[in-house]
């Protein structure tokens, strides 16, 4: 669907792209991650054909991006949010986009309408918030109708509203059998939408997995709460178990809670919680990226 | 290509700045022939210099052109539009050809325009005055054509240099500059190396003999108009690669 194969690209003294290889697989959404520099728009960019890449290849549905025959209906792709003409109005610049895909005019009111953007049509862009903005590139990147879709940040500038209504377009889009690749760098926007991950660090690829994989590969840990932390703390440290506080009191373990129960039991000591500390997409994004942050 | 091209022709539409083209091309035209009927006689009024003069203000668009043509391409990568713009046609080449059919269309456009308006400001004036505007020499018909295609080449010439330098101001500023200052200074620096014919070739001084007005130091119309081709058959091509190359980011 979307391959890319050994995909380099430097600029100036910056590799931002080293030798990156991955698959977005049909119909599924899958999650295109990385700090802030990793490579996401290079390598996004390399897809659509507007960047040239200094070695490998980039392909949707199978051919490079500039051999598609009426591209706008076959890919629909959301890069950045400021790339309109401020005087120009919504719907004008939507219609510059279908009179190039040989759309009708109905068409763009369609798309106005399914991203909510129908009120402010009229209005010139640059009296657009980035919200408005970034709607105005989805109802773009759906013009034409496409089985595939790029989004490179596409919540950047939505209120938790908007993000949830993109959650549940994207959702939507996929379940109409779409293929959907989105980058972000703010994980918990797309933790709950993606099945899929692609994880990139200094332009090389990390992990690609279902995201379940991704999360149960991850190291989790044990949350217990006693009234006796000190003693415990002591019993587990007498095993080499690491232990941590929490900032509302309880420990964290490093073992799986059957060991911490043997122990508590055998010991006599009471027990007020025993959890299962799932690890976040967000930690083990942290882990897989050496502790970058993504913000 | 004929989507290309409405879109391309949308693009021009859609924006204030197409207005204000407009506008001022209707008031220098305007003012142009409110000014040459009115310093004129009777009696030069009938004849072929005064008509010339008329359809000679055709080229008042020319300088209108040439910043349209130059800002067709440059606007898209100030603005960031060039990304959609190539998400919808990824040949560059095709992009361009599409501005360039656009471009000429605008210019007839201009051109037409300007037509119109000498028309309208000469007759009511000349008949103001007891008069009757003649223009029925065919001479006057082929001048005005010749006009015409001189405003098309001045947008085709500025399109050129947009595909090459894609920074608006750069572009526009640079352009200017060479036109009333580079060139004026190359002229005197080839008369003093005594090798006058040569600015005859110069862009700018091709184009003013391309426009079939005639003036002093010009190459004849037949070799202006090649040389001017010439010039933006070079940029262009150069535009072309510069444009194909270019890393859209």
């Amino acid at each position: 669907m979307i391959e890319v194969e050994g995909l380099s690209k430097r600029f100036g003294k910056t590799q931002a792209v080293a030798g990156l290889s991955f698959r977005v697989e049909p119909g599924t959404i899958t999650g295109f991650l990385g700090p802030n520099g990793a490579g996401k728009s290079t390598t996004l960019r390399s897809v659509l054909g507007l960047v040239h890449p200094d070695a490998g290849s980039a392909t949707v549905l199978g051919v490079p991006y500039r051999r598609l025959d009426r591209p706008l209906h076959r890919v629909g792709a959301v890069l950045e949010a400021s790339e309109v003409h401020p005087g120009r109005s919504g719907r004008n610049h939507l219609r510059v986009q279908a009179a190039a895909a040989g759309l009708p005019a109905s068409r763009v009111d369609e798309v106005l309408a399914l991203v909510e953007l129908s009120a402010a049509a009229k209005r010139r862009v640059k009296g657009y918030s980035l919200g408005m903005r970034q709607r105005l590139g989805l109802a773009t990147a759906l013009l034409g109708d496409p089985e595939v879709l790029v989004l490179d940040e596409p919540a950047n500038g939505l209120d938790p509203a908007g993000i949830r209504w993109l959650r549940d377009l994207l959702r939507s889009l996929a379940a109409e059998g779409r293929t959907v690749l989105v980058s972000s760098h703010v994980l918990s926007e797309v933790a709950q939408t993606v099945d899929r991950v692609v994880i990139i660090h200094r332009g090389r690829l990390i992990q690609q997995a279902a995201i379940s994989e991704v999360l149960a590969g991850a190291q989790g840990a044990t949350r217990v709460r006693t009234p006796e932390a000190e003693r415990l703390r002591e019993l587990l440290k007498a095993q080499g178990v690491t232990v941590s506080d929490t900032e509302d009191g309880a420990l964290l373990v490093s073992v799986p809670p059957e060991r911490v129960g043997e122990l508590t039991a055998a010991n006599g000591i009471v027990l007020h919680e025993l959890v299962v500390e799932r690890a976040t997409l967000e930690e083990v994004f942290l882990e897989l990226t050496g502790g970058e942050t993504t913000e | 290509m004929t989507a290309v091209v409405r879109s391309e022709l949308l693009k021009i539409r859609t924006t204030r700045g197409w207005w204000a083209y407009l506008v001022v091309l209707v008031a220098l035209v305007g003012i142009g022939a409110a000014a040459e009927v009115g310093s004129r006689s009777l009696d030069e009024r009938s004849g072929l210099d005064f008509q010339y003069a008329l359809v000679d203000l055709i080229g008042i668009s020319s300088l209108l052109a040439i910043i349209l043509g130059i800002t067709i391409v440059t606007t898209e990568f100030r603005h960031g539009t060039i990304t959609p713009t190539l998400l919808a046609t990824p040949g560059r080449e095709r992009v361009l050809a599409g501005k360039a059919i656009a471009g000429v269309l605008i210019a007839i456009l201009f051109a037409a325009m300007a037509i119109i308006v000498v028309l309208v400001v000469a007759s009511i004036y000349t008949s103001i005055d007891g008069g009757q505007l003649e223009l029925a020499d065919g001479e006057v018909v082929k001048r005005g054509a010749t006009n015409v295609l001189g405003v098309v080449l001045w947008l085709l010439m500025g399109l050129a240099i947009g595909s090459v330098v894609h920074s608006q101001v750069a572009a526009l500023v640079g352009t200017l500059v060479w036109l009333f200052l580079v060139e004026t200074l190359l002229v005197g620096l080839f008369s003093l190396l005594d090798i006058d014919a040569v600015q005859e070739y110069l862009p700018f001084r091709a184009l003013d003999g391309a426009d079939g007005t005639g003036g002093d130091n010009l190459l004849s119309y037949g070799p202006a108009l090649a040389v001017t081709l010439g010039w933006i058959a070079v940029l262009g091509a150069a535009g072309a690669v510069r444009t194909s190359r270019r890393d859209i980011t």
